[in-house]
Order: structure tokens, then sequence, then C-alpha cells
């Protein structure tokens, strides 16, 4: 409350000094701005805020109400069952157009992002490790990692056979192959914030081990932010994340600290319990 | 033009009408078609008539460099038209790089060009031939291989730098136990460009496969037209995919298949679209721009381009 107050006066002293000098109203703003960031620090490290967000694809309304707080550096999970709108969060972060907007914001470390293209969020940080990435006929692994590479990417760090760099991106490769073709290009791109959408899908104990191990040694470690989409508890286990969310029909209606309470529920229940669950905290937003 | 200077085993190079280099190692005869024509009486029946321009190269004896023959249009309205004859000997291996093009985008050049490629028996003949042309030209190309028993060819063809309007022929026929893998890929934009390939399986054992890539950029139009014939025991395949890249732009692209022997196998595929939605967004959320996937993924489809093995210079001619 003391805070909200603190805001309401901020607002009416904001509005009063644009009054009395309107020719200054930028530097009021900024003002204004940097005032209300010394109220609430945390705000300046958030690396995503996604507020009330309700999302169609083909004129179904998918996402409904979401908000999300991501920290610099922080892990967050994403638990939810199948067709419960998880991937639609992941492309709509990253601006895929079938996926429409119709109400709330995504802000990417402060800047509205929510109608910018694609390319756009990509080249300001945002990457996204797809589930089932699809197949690019006619280009090789090496071809496109000379284009979009960001950083010079050390391929002994990779349990990555070389003779995939040769071949067709994604053509014919097994899905632990893809999996490692989605982890080279992520890091070569040194981004700020990736979501991984099930890169855990299909792989086996080892490689999950050395996939996480990756994830840990070249992103989480250089203070990237993570949301990891799964469904796997070793995933978990293995990266600890900050915050775990649930998502039931578009909704997140879980957000815990602690990954193993809801991971333990739905181990024990199923997804659906986590809407009637006492022990959920709900979103801090 | 560089690689045509110093290449090692023979070359061939040509601007406008004029010759400006010819070179040859042993092994190697590399003439024009008009001296070759007046010298050499058995050739002229490879020869409907007398040449005006072109060349000739017989190659007797395996060499271990490519030969490079590179033909250009460098003045406004030029028309070349050139007559040329390769003959690859007996057993004997090698490599032909060959470019045609003009240097600058407005010249209203025109370039017809007629090829004849013997493969004598067991020979081995791997060709790529890229073309890059201005905006206004008009290019007439056909080519004629022949293959005789055991030959083996390796063709591609590449024309991404298109030309107003352009016509291309390739037919090929093929003695037994031979075989020829044809590729051809090419783009049209702001203009018409139209693909004839024919294969003839005479031989039993013979195969033949033909593989097109075509991309239909704005107010332009493809004509493919492939073909496969079978007299002899052979199996042939045409693969055939193109690409509409704008509203205004068609893809008219039709297989025939003609088969008259009860043991010979001929199939083919074909599909016209557009591009996958899926595979620029991907390439997108890595950062590259939508112009910058397009490019990326016509290039993929029409496979990556020729790279030329850098060439030493030419220690001595023999002509």
């Amino acid at each position: 409350m003391t805070l909200l107050n603190s805001n309401q006066k901020m607002h009416t002293c904001f509005k009063r000094s644009v009054y009395l000098f309107p020719k200054h109203e930028k530097i009021i703003g900024s003002w204004a701005i940097l005032i209300k960031y010394r109220n609430n620090p945390s705000r300046l490290n958030y690396m995503l805020e996604i507020k009330n967000l309700f999302v169609e694809v083909r004129g179904k309304s998918i996402l409904k109400s979401v908000n999300l707080t991501i920290g610099s550096g922080e892990v967050h999970a994403l638990l939810g069952p199948n067709a419960s709108g998880k991937s639609t969060l992941a492309y709509t972060i990253m601006g895929f157009p079938e996926c429409k907007v119709t109400h709330g914001e995504i802000l990417f470390k402060g800047k509205d992002i929510t109608h910018l293209p694609i390319e756009e969020r990509a080249k300001l940080g945002v990457a996204l490790a797809f589930q089932n990435p699809p197949a690019v006929k006619g280009v090789k692994l090496s071809n496109l990692l000379k284009r979009i590479s960001r950083q010079p990417i050390n391929f002994k760090d990779f349990p990555l056979d070389h003779s995939l760099l040769e071949r067709e991106v994604n053509v014919g490769f097994s899905g632990g192959e893809r999996k490692l073709c989605e982890m080279t290009q992520i890091i070569s791109l040194n981004p700020a914030f990736v979501i991984f959408d099930e890169i855990d899908a299909g792989l086996d104990i080892m490689n999950l081990e050395e996939l996480t191990r990756i994830i840990q040694d070249k992103l989480i470690n250089n203070g990237t932010s993570l949301l990891l989409i799964t469904h796997r508890g070793n995933m978990l286990q293995f990266l600890e994340p900050n915050v775990a969310h649930v998502m039931l029909n578009g909704e997140i209606v879980c957000s815990s600290r602690d990954w193993r309470k809801p991971w333990k529920t739905i181990l024990r229940f199923g997804y659906e319990k986590c809407r009637e669950c006492k022990e959920r905290e709900l979103p801090s937003d | 033009m560089k690689s045509v200077e110093n290449a090692k085993s023979a070359s061939y190079l040509q601007i406008n009408h004029e010759i400006r280099r010819i070179l040859a190692e042993e092994g190697i005869i590399l003439m024009p078609s008009p001296e070759a024509y007046e010298k050499l009486d058995w050739i002229r029946d490879y020869f409907d008539e007398k040449p005006e321009e072109g060349y000739f190269t017989w190659i007797k004896k395996q060499v271990d460099h490519p030969i490079s023959t590179c033909i250009s249009i460098s003045s406004s309205n030029v028309h070349q038209n050139l007559r040329n004859l390769i003959i690859v000997e007996n057993n004997v291996k090698t490599e032909v790089y060959s470019i045609c093009n003009a240097v600058k985008p407005s010249l209203y050049g025109k370039h017809v060009g007629h090829s004849k490629i013997i493969l004598k028996e067991n020979s081995v003949l791997d060709i790529k031939q890229s073309h890059k042309w201005g905006i206004e030209d008009d290019v007439l190309s056909s080519t004629e291989f022949i293959l005789e028993k055991g030959a083996t060819l390796s063709s591609s063809y590449k024309c991404l730098t298109p030309p107003k309007k352009s016509k291309i022929e390739i037919k090929t026929s093929l003695d037994s136990g031979s075989s020829a893998n044809l590729e051809a890929a090419f783009l049209a934009k702001n203009g018409d460009a139209e693909m004839h390939d024919s294969i003839f399986l005479k031989g039993d054992g013979s195969s033949g496969i033909v593989k097109l890539r075509m991309v239909s950029d704005e107010n332009s139009r493809i004509l493919s037209q492939s073909k496969i014939v079978a007299t002899g025991a052979g199996r042939g395949h045409i693969d055939c995919m193109g690409l509409l890249l704008s509203k205004n732009s068609i893809i008219n692209s039709i297989p025939e298949l003609l088969n008259t022997n009860k043991n010979a196998v001929l199939t083919h595929e074909a599909s016209i679209g557009r591009m996958s939605e899926e595979e620029l967004n991907y390439l997108r959320s890595r950062g590259l721009t939508e112009d910058e996937a397009i490019n990326l993924l016509i290039t993929g489809f029409l496979g990556e381009a020729t790279v030329y093995k850098p060439f030493l210079p030419l220690k001595e001619s023999h002509m």
C-alpha cells in the first residue's frame, strides 16, 4: 500500500510539474521513471515482464490473463499438460505472427516488445529453442551458424558430431541431434533470455545430463535468464529453477519459489490438482 | 575471369566475339570451332553448318586439372552465335567449368550457344555450367550430351542472375551401361525462362536422373518440360520442384515419361509451392531479417553456389 500511495503522489507531482513546465515534459518524465524504480529497485533488473496477456491463435483464445516476471539471471520453469498453452506463450514471446496479442503487454529489459517483429526481438537478446524445429533444406548448419553467430563457438564444448555441421539443418536429424543443433545455435546467438520449449523431450538420461551441463556452463553461469518449458522433473533437478509456474487452460494457476512443491503435487495428483491446491503461491504481480 | 586465365590444363576466354585466351596442355586439343571445322574433316559431322564462333575441345588424355571456359558479353547489343564441341576420349575422366555471362546489367546482349558433348566409352565427365546475365539480355542455350557405352556424366547448370528471356535445352542420349545425373537450378525475375530437358535411355542398364529447382520471383514466368524416353531397359527419374515467390509469377511444370521397354522403370515427382512460413519464422528467430531469411532459403533450395577450385598458373600450352 505504501508503494501505491507513493506512486499516486508521484503521479500527481508529475502532472503538476508538466503543467508548470510543459516544455520539459521529457526531462520530468525521465525523473519520474527513476523515482518509480527507486521505490521498486527490482524492476530495473527485470529481464521479462508479461502483463495481463491475452492471446488468440486462428481466432481461438489460448492465453488468458497471463502474468509472468522473470528477473535477470533467473531460471523459471513452466509446467503444464499438453495443449495448456505453454508453446503458445513461447511463440508469443518470440513474436510469431499467428499468435495474436489481443490484450496486455510484453516488456523485455523494460522495453515494450509486444508488437516487434521476430528478428527485432532476437536482436534484443530473446531466443527460443524449438521443441520441433523445422527442417531447412539446402542450408548447412555450418552456413547458418556463420550467418547468425554473435560469438565464436568452441565445438569442443559440445558433444556434437562434426559431420552434423556439414548436413542440412534438421534434415534427417535424430531427436538428440536436433536438440544439439538447437543448443549450438542458441549459444552462438549469445542471448540474454532463452526459452527452452521441451528441450528435454525424447532425450535419454545421459544426453539430458550433458545438455543441462551445457545450459549451466554456457548460459546460467553467464547470467542468462531462462524459461524452461518441460514435463520432466529430471530437468528441474539438474537446473534448480528459481521459480516454477503451472499453466492450465492458458492461465498460470500457480507460481512457487520451491519447484518441488508443485512438482510433488503434479506427480501425486496430476495437473488439475494445482488449480485447487491450498499451498499454491499465486503470481506476485 | 581470373580462374579462366590461370587454368592449368586448358582454358578458353572469349569476350564479345574476340578470343582473348586459348591455352591447353598436352593431351588436350583446344581451338576455335571455325578453325577446327577447317582443319579436321572428321568433326564436320558434329556441326550442322560451318560455325561462326565457339570452341572445340578434344580431351585425349587424362589431365589432373579442370578445363575452364568463359564466354562474356561486355558491350551493348552484342549477338553471340556459338557452336561448341567437346569430345572426351575412351576411359578419360575430366572436369569442365563453363561460365557464360554479361559483365553489366543493361547491355541488351543476345547469347546463342549450341554445344555438343560426346562422352566416349567408359569416360567420365563432370561439367558445371554457370550463367549470369543482365536484366535486358536474351539467351538461347542448347546442350546435347551423347554418352557411349559405360560413360558417366554429372552435369549442373545454374543461373541465379537471370536474363529477360532465356530458353535452355538439354538433350541427353545414353547407350548401354551409361549414366547421367543432370541438375539445373535457375531463377526468373521480371522475365521468362524456359527449360526443356529430355533423356533418351537407348541402351540396357542405362540410367538418367534429372533434378530441377526453379524459383519464380516477381513478374516472371517459368515453363519447364522434362521428358524421359526409354527404349532400352534403363531407369529414369525426374525430380522437379518449383518455388513461387510472388503473386504475379507463374510456373508451368510438365514432366513426361515415355516407356517402350517393359524392363525399364521411369518415375517422376514434381511440386510447386510457396516458401514455408515455418522455416521463415525459424530463421527470423535467429535474428535474420525476412529478406535475409528468404535469400537463404532460396539459395538452399537452388543448391549452394558452385565452388570453383583455385587454379595454378599455366606452365606451357600445346595447341
